[in-house]
């Protein structure tokens, strides 16, 4: 149609002011796409975290606590649980699989794990997939050590290389388990989870680091690695223990039953729905960056209210020539609501090809510093939906300007006075 | 035989319908087909209000008036602005033209609107086109600004390209508003050549406004406002 031809050729000729309506309705519509995208994928990524682990033990404390220290690694187990509990537990029929957790150290800021091989059989996230390695194979040594790919990476390591572990979350030179070297037989595959940034251990090789410690410090008898070897090394102690059982639904019995476990105060949590109400409490904060960004977008509409309102004198000729060529007065309406639609289609697709652009080099960043892997991917039917929202509201905003113009044109006529 | 292609009728019309004084009392005006009739006014005798209503912006409260048989009264302002394109071809003082389209562009616009002007113009798009240029040609415009932006060009130049539009599709009437008062003498008897020429090729009646009394002696016919008008 003409008219079209007409507002897009009037565009044109004011693209300056235009062009920055443009840039800003795409930044704001990069932000509120790119919080959304953050907000989804984020939510994404935790809930993939752990899959088919039916229970989590520990010792008791708050559901979330205890879900945060041993998935994801984050704070501390208030105390342990005794392996005779461990054992007592796990031997039930109801109970198909078990991995223990024994948490406490680290090795350059990435935290230690020890564990049993059973880790590597049973621990699935996503849509239930398995660990698998990219080098190497599970421990079998007692200072035989696993590490998760980031941890490979951003230290660099290879198959063999030796590492010493520290005593404690945070390295420092006193809690140095230097006399005792790991030896790195396997790296995992990338997963997207926590398990990338850990060094993974049997349960014995906690207990030979610490055979020489008591109470957190370093004891003054001195037993070597190999002394170490030759005593029990069983574990008295675990963090934590993963449950899968073999019917599902017995899930709740046997989470009251270790609830009530009498010989020592223990938790056992769902972790899908723990995890729920976790991000619960977060989804507070991701509405308020909803909010700020639904503001910014805002502010852009009204900056391209304010791009038409300015330039409506120097338009009032060019209404009045259309009115002798025979626009209808609707007209000049019409023209002011496709100069909206054009700015803010053409918003909203360059904020598209920006936010695109961004991810494709944010991507890395993110995914090293926050663990969250952003996956570009088409806007969903919310987007979508959300996109039509303000291209509706931009033609609703359009509607004063070109209300204005109307009216003024009807005043006007034919002969402008100016 | 002359035939009356406008017929004022006793036309009482004012701005805002309560105490204002009225602005013009029009007892009798009546423009005959293929004439070149020239209203002279000083400014503020009336001349933009007599050509509102001849153009069915604005509608008189008392009397009637008729364009080509058709009382403008009876119409729905959208009708008008159907008939006012359809039929009437419209010259400003000065700036005429969309500063964006190109000159071909301007030319062809009452076509983008009105059906009739376009089967007038010519069959296909390619045809109206032509008859665009044929128009430019004839008014002394050289093919070489033909696809340039309008504002680039000059005053005299816009003026020539306004009057292509007012004449393609062949309205049966042609309304000029002062179109001359920005232009030079020179410029100014070229305008007024050209466009009798042209108008009288497709038969169209011109009525022309100004205050511009050195001009009145290229008209066929001079009507001084000030003595029609019996208000104010």
């Amino acid at each position: 149609m003409k008219l079209i031809k007409i507002a897009f050729k009037s565009a044109l000729n004011r693209k300056v002011s235009l062009s920055l309506a443009i840039f800003s309705i795409a930044i704001s519509i990069l932000l509120l796409l790119g919080v959304d995208t953050l907000r989804k994928q984020a939510k994404n990524n935790f809930l993939n975290t752990i899959s088919q682990t039916d229970l989590i033990v520990g010792a008791r404390s708050s559901p979330t606590n205890l879900l945060l220290y041993s998935v994801f690694h984050i704070g501390n187990a208030t105390n342990n649980v005794s392996y005779a509990s461990y054992q007592d537990i796990i031997a039930s029929k109801k109970v198909k699989w078990s991995v223990p957790i024994s948490l406490g150290d680290s090795h350059r800021g990435f935290r230690v794990m020890g564990t049993n091989g059973d880790y590597f059989r049973y621990y699935r996230y996503a849509n239930g997939q398995n660990l698998a390695f990219q080098h190497g194979t599970a421990f079998s040594g007692v200072y035989d050590a696993v590490v998760g790919i980031d941890v490979a990476q951003s230290l660099n390591y290879q198959l063999n290389d030796e590492i010493t572990l520290s005593h404690g979350i945070v390295a420092t030179k006193y809690g140095e388990h230097a006399d005792k070297p790991f030896r790195i037989v396997g790296i995992l595959q990338k997963t997207g989870t926590p398990v990338d940034r850990t060094v993974m251990i049997s349960l014995q090789g906690i207990e030979a680091i610490h055979i020489d410690w008591q109470s957190g410090t370093r004891s003054s008898l001195r037993i070597s690695a190999e002394q170490a070897l030759k005593m029990g090394l069983q574990p008295k102690n675990i963090t934590a223990f993963m449950l899968g059982l073999s019917n599902r639904i017995e899930i709740f019995q046997l989470k009251r039953k270790i609830n009530d476990y009498a010989k020592e105060p223990l938790l056992a949590i769902m972790p899908g729905s723990t995890l729920a109400y976790l991000w619960q409490t977060l989804g507070q904060f991701e509405k308020i960056l909803m909010a700020i960004s639904a503001l910014v977008l805002l502010a852009g509409l009204i900056g391209l209210l304010i791009a038409l309102l300015t330039t409506l004198n120097e338009r009032r000729r060019e209404m009045a020539v259309l009115r002798a060529v025979g626009a209808h007065t609707y007209h000049v309406i019409i023209l002011f609501m496709l100069e909206a639609m054009l700015v803010v289609i053409v918003g909203c697709l360059v904020g598209i090809a920006l936010l695109y652009g961004l991810q494709s080099i944010m991507q890395p960043i993110i995914a090293q510093n926050y663990g969250i892997y952003l996956h570009a991917q088409w806007p969903d039917t919310m987007q979508i939906i959300f996109l039509g929202l303000v291209l509706m509201l931009a033609m609703l905003l359009s509607l004063i300007p070109g209300v204005i113009a109307y009216k003024r044109s009807l005043q006007d006529g034919l002969m402008v006075k100016i | 035989m002359k035939n009356p292609v406008i017929k004022i009728n006793n036309i009482h019309f004012r701005y805002n319908n309560q105490t204002a004084d009225d602005v013009l009392h029009i007892a009798d005006l009546q423009v005959y087909e293929g004439e070149h009739l020239f209203i002279q006014g000083a400014s503020g005798s009336g001349k933009t209000s007599l050509l509102n209503l001849i153009t069915g912006i604005n509608q008189p409260y008392k009397g009637s008036v008729q364009v080509l048989g058709q009382s403008l009264q009876n119409l729905s302002s959208m009708q008008c602005d159907q008939f006012r394109v359809d039929f009437l071809g419209i010259i400003f003082q000065q700036f005429n033209l969309l500063p964006f389209l190109s000159v071909l562009e301007n030319v062809q616009l009452p076509c983008w609107f009105s059906a009739k002007r376009r089967s007038l113009a010519g069959n296909s798009s390619s045809e109206i086109k032509q008859t665009a240029m044929r128009l430019l040609t004839e008014l002394s415009l050289s093919d070489t600004l033909f696809n340039q932006p309008a504002n680039t060009l000059s005053v005299g130049q816009q003026q020539r390209i306004a009057v292509a539009r007012a004449l393609i599709g062949q309205p049966k009437i042609i309304i000029a508003d002062e179109p001359t008062s920005s232009l030079d003498t020179d410029n100014r008897e070229r305008f007024l050549e050209l466009l009798f020429l042209e108008a009288d090729k497709q038969k169209s009646t011109v009525v022309f406004v100004s205050h511009d009394s050195y001009i009145a002696p290229y008209f066929s016919r001079v009507i001084d406002l000030s003595q029609i008008n019996l208000a104010g």
